[in-house]
């Protein structure tokens, strides 16, 4: 079973992910801001994290840097409201995946983390 | 203010608010206003910053807020708690995310801040008043106003801007 760590300083957003991706067999670890996620990345390796963007305390991107500091192979996936090319750039040069733009489809979601995942 | 930076939020609000409340929307009249406090029982308050910069509230009546953060929460909400709240501001992020994607290819890139959700109507968030452009959204579970207070700024560099500055959201 999959683990995600999932990344938003919105509850809502942490809500409805651990929702959907618990529902679709993975096990979910939730972090807060961006800080709170490399921390969690080093203690429990995750197979995949879900980043949002914009957090108070550290950012996704700058997080993203930090984790792949950490892990080089880190699969991470950005999450955001977002959607401007710019940003998607700025993520995948950082070390990103994949960019999903909120509000997402469920379906979406699920078949980018398995996609990333393989 | 141009009608290139009210179109996006119209568009983006659409856009949103249908997938997630999965209900249709509508326009009302379009009107200006100019204070310097909040006007709405809930208001969520998000900063632009780039080739276009100023702040966008959106603002609804308590009981519509309940309503809306139930349908997309997927559960019934009597008290405006902590998921309440941040299903609210979510709703505010998420529209202006994708109005700043459309700002970006109509030649305004720009980035926002995190949104800080403020509760009470009167509350002072400017030293002078501002002009605001609001437009009205109706909703089955009633209106959501969106007030756009942004301008032109064209010699502005947001490379180094960081996109967690201004709050909590």
């Amino acid at each position: 079973m999959a683990t995600v760590l999932v990344v938003d300083d919105s509850d809502f957003m942490r809500v409805r992910c651990r929702q959907l991706l618990v529902g679709e067999g993975f096990q979910v670890l939730e972090a807060g801001n961006g800080q709170e996620a490399v921390e969690k990345y080093r203690e429990h390796r995750p197979d995949v994290v879900m980043m949002d963007i914009t957090m108070p305390v550290l950012d996704g991107i700058s997080a993203v840097k930090e984790i792949r500091k950490v892990d080089p192979q880190a699969r991470i996936v950005m999450c955001s409201a977002l959607g401007q090319q710019a940003m998607v750039l700025e993520a995948v040069k950082a070390g990103a995946r994949d960019f999903i733009v909120k509000p997402f489809e469920p379906d979406r979601v699920v078949a980018t983390l398995r996609k990333v995942l393989v | 203010m141009k009608v290139e930076f009210i179109n996006p939020f119209v568009a983006a609000a659409y856009h949103v608010l249908e997938m997630e409340i999965k209900a249709p929307i509508s326009k009302g009249e379009l009107r200006l206003e100019e204070a310097h406090y909040t006007t709405n029982d809930i208001t969520t308050i998000i900063g632009v910053v780039g080739k276009v910069s100023g702040t966008v509230l959106y603002g609804t009546a308590e009981r519509t807020a309940k309503q809306m953060a139930s349908a997309i929460v997927g559960q019934t909400i009597a008290i405006f708690d902590k998921l309440a709240e941040s299903a609210v501001s979510e709703l505010g992020n998420m529209i202006t995310g994708r109005a700043s994607a459309l700002l970006e290819e109509a030649g305004y890139p720009c980035k926002i801040t995190p949104p800080t959700l403020i509760i009470g109507r009167g509350t002072i968030i400017s030293t002078t008043p501002f002009q605001r452009l609001i437009i009205p959204l109706l909703t089955k579970y009633g209106e959501v106003t969106i007030a756009v207070a942004l301008k032109e700024t064209p010699n502005v560099d947001i490379r180094g801007y960081a996109p967690s500055v201004g709050g909590v959201g």
